[in-house]
């Protein structure tokens, strides 16, 4: 078994989650976001993050402005919207339910 | 002294070093390929390219006008290569077998390349081959009518492409470059010899 594989996998499977909880404070750039899901060593490079991005919004999930930007061309600020919020509420629940689960698996001796 | 291109990404011109250019130009055309499945695709490249530029504008500064190879390398690690970001599974797999094919290998041939050609393709030692062909000839000449048979059916592989795919290379401007590069120094080789 490849373990790396695995907490690949794993990452993966929360980084959705995870995009919507950091646009959940405020509206961000994209590059703010990869920022802090680098930080927390969600993911590993940028190109992951903008596939999601797109699918997101045209999910309706996520909306977004353009702002001029100092240096470059302008930016995208990404925000969550209504759909958005209710969405990340289910996600959020999951979210408790799976480590609630897993913790209980873990623990039974 | 080296050519410069000048590109326009994202609306923005730069001037790249020709093989950053060349480097640059393979990396997006493996992204399109990645993302093309994609129903937003364009958009997603025209994120990227925004991205790209914004990176390199920081790279460059007035005594520093040109986007090298090392330039464009760094972005690639920021941004990362198409394997990684589709899912984080390393490209240890075997090369798509698909695009490969038997040819007579000229290259290393004895008699008409057929035990070398078929080891490319298995990727055996070419002598294993040639010992199960002389070992079919002895009772009643079967093998040699086999290998006359192949001979006959089987193409040689003549040109750079087929040689890659009778070893099952990707058939990559890269891998030609590299291989065109080996045949020319076998050459130089004999010829100093």
């Amino acid at each position: 078994m490849n373990t790396d594989n695995t907490k690949a996998q794993m990452r993966k499977g929360i980084l959705e989650y995870c995009i919507l909880a950091v646009l959940s404070r405020n509206s961000c750039y994209a590059v703010d976001v990869i920022n802090e899901l680098k930080k927390a060593e969600v993911i590993v490079v940028e190109g992951t993050l903008y596939p999601l991005l797109t699918r997101q919004k045209n999910a309706g999930l996520l909306s977004y402005r353009w702002e001029e930007s100092p240096q470059g061309p302008p930016r995208k600020y990404y925000e969550l919207t209504e759909l958005g919020k209710i969405y990340l509420n289910e996600l959020d629940k999951v979210w408790e339910e799976l480590v609630e689960s897993v913790n209980q698996i873990r623990d039974k001796k | 002294m080296k050519t410069t291109v000048n590109i326009n990404l994202g609306g923005y011109a730069f001037n790249l070093d020709d093989d950053a250019y060349e480097r640059l130009r393979q990396y997006m055309k493996s992204l399109e390929k990645e993302f093309s499945g994609e129903p937003s695709s364009a958009e997603i490249m025209s994120d990227i390219e925004g991205r790209i530029a914004e990176l390199f504008k920081m790279r460059l500064n007035p005594y520093k006008q040109v986007i090298t190879m090392k330039d464009v390398e760094e972005v690639m690690a920021i941004l990362g290569s198409p394997e990684v970001i589709s899912g984080g599974e390393p490209s240890d797999a075997s090369p798509p077998r698909s695009q490969r094919r038997i040819y007579r290998d000229p290259d290393r041939r004895i008699i008409g390349g057929v035990c070398a050609g078929i080891s490319a393709y298995l990727n055996w030692d070419p002598w294993i081959m040639r010992i199960i062909f002389a070992v079919l000839i002895l009772p009643g000449g079967f093998g040699l009518a086999l290998y006359v048979i192949l001979w006959i059916v089987l193409p040689e592989a003549k040109t750079t492409a087929q040689k890659l795919e009778m070893r099952g290379d990707p058939v990559t401007v890269d891998n030609i470059k590299d291989s065109v590069k080996q045949e020319f120094d076998t050459v130089k080789k004999k010829m100093n010899l």
